[in-house]
């Protein structure tokens, strides 16, 4: 009996897993479209390496905040406040640094500190009163926006010699044409996914966070500290909105109070298409990344085609989503048949 | 005997949510009474047949987000909720002024003039509507999707279809049957009101003089044991989420009547998180199980109120988010459970003391 259970084992059969069906099929329509894309549009530069990290460089903001989303959604909460924090990171850089004259490294400090605590103030409202997490991230979100707002209501641009030069800041990948570059954020992007995935996968408290989404009263009747953890993933989801208004700020070097606004859908959205479970307990860093990419390869080839308009991108994340929806029931419906 | 019936009733009175929401909008009004004595004065406007005055004003904008609200109640007293009725109030503007406009190349000056007569574009709009909320009750009661994730499917979708409906053109109409939809009157009140007064009615009848609206809340507590005890729990949620897309059709209409045009970027906006706002005030549990239409109106009417009170005295605009979360932040940790024990818990500690002093 001892001996199949150590085949089992091997790299082959643990790849194979069913949980990752998830993610393997992200991976797989993402290449399917890319496919498409490269047959259809190659011979305008889409297959270029170019292209292909343009799609990091739009979207690393989205992705930045997908991987607090993923955690958050792991425990089975969501959080809507994502884009309103981005958007006032955004606001906090740029009026800090433009009116009065601090420093944008000190605003980021500052930025992180509120997003956290907000996050925090969120995850104990959802976790110690029992309240929604729809409704308490919507508070969230209200009171994010609104104090953007009441900061101020017009476009104020960044221009500060160190931000500027982070924004420049770009590693060129040698003897590519045409030129190639992966910038600041998306290391930032990569990074955090990495960290994320270290988290969850390789320390108690990821272990938590998927026991939590699994069932949480299992979890508090094993003894695990449900509330700290919850409390926490919403904090390090504050901390992820913040990085990706960071993100969003260098990559447009302004503060607006009406940013971002709906990004919050993206990044769930980016976050489902990637393979986790809004019910909880199933998700993946690596399925975001890609449920990140999936998602913004969509208006690229939309862009390559150049008569589509742009409003066709938005009905393919709707379809896109339905796909996905429908592979995460079946899948879902499978494997609990197989239980029984 | 009599006494404590009395109290006992009291009792209740303050423990409704209905009663605390219409202490609130009192609150609030009182606050607008004091600064500005004019504010509750009511004029009669005798070209267009109709009164005007802050308190009109109130109900009449709120009637997009009562009649919303009016099919989120139902949603939410389901344990569901509808995210896309902001996106259907743009499908349907803009199929209404497609309807009407047709070709802004073939007919290139808005008039009084429709290419299609006003009860199609009314059915047809409120159908594409009805169709959307349909495809929302499918893949909630059939293929049991959680309702946050499939109604944003069609508020992700639902703007780009309302913009390739209309080409991402914004058309404006002069036709004066569609512009009376949202600027005409009736027993001097705005068509809106009255509007909005017949779909409370019809919900009220629908729900609270037939069965019907205990089976939705059967639903929304348990939906195997309504199943099981005979209920076709399936057919419940569909027609739950049929209503909500209709009535963001017909909330629709009224929004590009009142813009005579059509905006597929910005009509609806945020109307799903007001109606939702609106429900919860009003007593509804986003845990489903129970709705509330006259606290659902006074949720909409204080949103509407607070709006209001912004604009009217100058306090600014930018304040209203902020506004809004204090009152929803104050609402909700009201409502939740472990305060809610902590209160009850005091108020049977009361009680078994009067109950012990009575058995002496």
């Amino acid at each position: 009996m001892s001996k199949p259970a150590r085949t089992r084992n091997t790299l082959l059969n643990r790849l194979m897993n069913p949980k990752f069906i998830m993610v393997y099929a992200t991976i797989v329509v993402f290449l399917l479209i890319y496919t498409i894309g490269a047959l259809l549009y190659g011979d305008k530069g889409f297959t270029t390496l170019r292209t292909f990290l343009n799609l990091f460089i739009d979207n690393a903001y989205v992705g930045i905040s997908a991987v607090g989303m993923t955690m958050v959604i792991i425990t089975g909460g969501i959080d809507l406040s994502v884009g309103a924090v981005a958007s006032l990171t955004g606001m906090f850089i740029a009026y800090g640094n433009t009116i009065l004259g601090i420093d944008p490294f000190i605003c980021i400090a500052f930025s992180i500190l509120i997003g956290v605590a907000l996050g925090l103030a969120m995850g104990a409202m959802i976790q110690y009163l029992k309240v929604p997490a729809f409704i308490a991230t919507l508070t969230g979100m209200f009171f994010a926006r609104g104090v953007c707002a009441l900061i101020s209501r017009e476009s104020i641009a960044i221009n500060h010699a160190a931000f500027n030069e982070l924004a420049k800041w770009r590693i060129k990948i040698p003897d590519v044409k045409p030129l190639a570059y992966v910038n600041f954020n998306v290391l930032l992007f990569i990074v955090m996914i990495l960290i994320g995935a270290y988290m969850l996968q390789a320390t108690r408290f990821g272990r938590n966070v998927y026991a939590i989404g699994g069932n949480e009263q299992s979890a508090s009747l094993m003894g695990l500290p449900v509330n700290r953890t919850k409390v926490l993933v919403y904090g390090f989801n504050g901390l992820c909105s913040v990085l990706a208004g960071v993100a969003y700020a260098l990559y447009v070097k302004s503060g607006w109070n009406l940013s971002l606004q709906g990004a919050e859908l993206d990044v769930i959205s980016s976050a489902v298409i990637g393979g986790t479970l809004l019910t909880g307990g199933v998700g993946y860093m690596f399925g975001t990344l890609f449920g990140v990419l999936l998602k913004s390869v969509i208006p690229a080839l939309i862009t390559f085609n150049g008569t589509l308009l742009s409003w066709w991108a938005k009905i393919g994340t709707g379809v896109l989503l339905l796909l996905f929806i429908g592979i995460q029931r079946i899948v879902v419906s499978a494997s609990a048949r197989k239980k029984l | 005997m009599m006494r404590k019936r009395m109290k006992l009733d009291t009792e209740r009175i303050t423990k409704s949510k209905l009663f605390w929401a219409i202490v609130a909008e009192l609150l609030i009004l009182l606050v607008c009474l004091i600064i500005r004595p004019d504010f509750f004065s009511i004029s009669y406007q005798p070209s267009s047949g109709m009164l005007y005055g802050s308190l009109i004003d109130i109900l009449n904008r709120s009637s997009e987000i009562t009649i919303i609200a009016m099919g989120m109640m139902l949603v939410i007293a389901t344990a569901g909720t509808d995210l896309s009725v902001g996106s259907l109030v743009a499908v349907s503007g803009a199929l209404a002024l497609r309807l009407m406009r047709w070709d802004l190349d073939l007919y290139p000056t808005p008039g009084d003039w429709s290419i299609t007569p006003l009860y199609l574009v009314i059915a047809a709009s409120l159908g594409a509507c009805l169709l959307m909320g349909s495809f929302n009750g499918l893949l909630v009661s059939r293929w049991n999707m959680q309702p946050i994730i499939a109604t944003l499917i069609l508020m992700v979708a639902g703007r780009g279809i309302a913009q390739v409906i209309t080409g991402g053109k914004q058309m404006t109409t002069m036709f004066s049957p569609f512009k009376f939809i949202a600027h005409g009157s009736f027993l001097y009140l705005p068509m809106p009101v009255i509007i909005t007064a017949a779909v409370i009615l019809v919900i009220y009848l629908s729900t609270r003089r037939t069965a019907f609206g205990l089976f939705i809340e059967s639903v929304g507590v348990n939906r195997s044991a309504s199943r099981v005890s005979g209920l076709n729990a399936r057919r419940i949620i569909m027609t739950v989420y049929m209503i909500s897309g209709f009535l963001a059709g017909i909330s629709g209409l009224i929004y590009s009547s009142r813009i005579i045009s059509n905006d597929s970027n910005n009509a609806g906006q945020g109307y799903e998180m007001d109606a939702i706002l609106a429900v919860v005030i009003g007593g509804g549990n986003m845990a489903g199980g129970k709705f509330n239409i006259a606290g659902t109106v006074m949720g909409s009417l204080i949103i509407r109120t607070i709006i209001t009170f912004v604009y009217y005295f100058g306090v600014a605009a930018e304040a209203i988010m902020v506004f809004k979360a204090m009152i929803i932040a104050v609402v909700i940790i009201l409502q939740s459970e472990p305060i809610r024990r902590m209160l009850e818990k005091r108020s049977r500690m009361r009680r078994s003391i009067q109950g012990g002093a009575l058995h002496e």
